[in-house]
């Protein structure tokens, strides 16, 4: 299993391979793409800052609890962390599973799951200005 | 006189921004929950916001505000998460 924040390129078919095995029928990999464009504007890139001491226990703690949910699934998730362009790799999230099923299903609880509890948060730098994103909120910086 | 204890806090995101410091070490009495830290890191970074738009960590885990902070904890304050793309 691989939980980790990392600051450079991430290579989805590198956590695919840290899944796979004999008995996993299916693979299911989520890779989240910085944009170019959020709340109506257009963005040239973000930045991601995480609290890397606790969102990897996070990470396996979410892990953990699709092994508990899904009998069987293997999980790997890696988030970037610093200046990233549009197209670039932000987060993948990957589960292998006996069947394509549970593997769909594990997959989205998963990414879902570590958008809302995993300490990490991104800078949009868009054309009306720089903004923090708190959730579903956007507050600009130094206001 | 209430004997004080030391946490180490740490801030993120727009609250590292507003409190102007990353990491900083922090004297509450003895007995203070993660609520009181965060008043004692208001007194300091009067640019805080309101404790209801943040949320308390106690040694890298998600803690109620009522929670009881000890000596040499780590504590951070963070904003609502938003990693993903």
């Amino acid at each position: 299993m691989r939980y980790d924040v990392v600051t450079g390129p991430i290579d989805p078919r590198e956590l695919e391979s840290a899944v796979s095995h004999p008995g996993a029928g299916a693979i299911c990999t989520f890779s989240g793409i910085v944009r170019d464009n959020s709340r109506g504007q257009s963005v040239t890139h973000l930045d991601y800052e995480a609290y890397a001491e606790m969102a990897v226990p996070q990470m396996r703690k979410i892990g953990d609890e699709i092994k508990q949910r899904w009998p069987g699934a293997r999980v790997a998730m890696s988030h970037r962390t610093g200046h990233l362009e549009i197209g670039e790799v932000s987060v993948v999230v990957c589960v292998s599973a006996p069947h394509r099923e549970e593997a769909f299903a594990a997959c989205k609880w998963g990414i879902d799951t570590l958008k809302e509890s995993v300490p990490i948060w991104k800078k949009e730098h868009a054309a009306d200005g720089t903004y923090w994103i708190e959730g579903d909120a956007a507050k600009p910086v130094g206001g | 006189m209430a004997v004080a204890i030391a946490v180490r806090v740490r801030y993120f995101a727009r609250l590292r921004e507003l409190a102007g410091v990353e990491v900083e070490v922090t004297h509450v009495s003895i007995g203070a929950t993660l609520a009181d830290a965060y008043g004692a890191a208001q007194s300091k970074h009067p640019a805080l916001p309101p404790r209801e738009s943040v949320r308390g960590v106690i040694n890298q885990e998600f803690a109620d505000w009522s929670a009881t902070v000890i000596d040499g904890d780590e504590v951070a304050f963070i904003p609502p998460v938003s990693g993903g793309a």
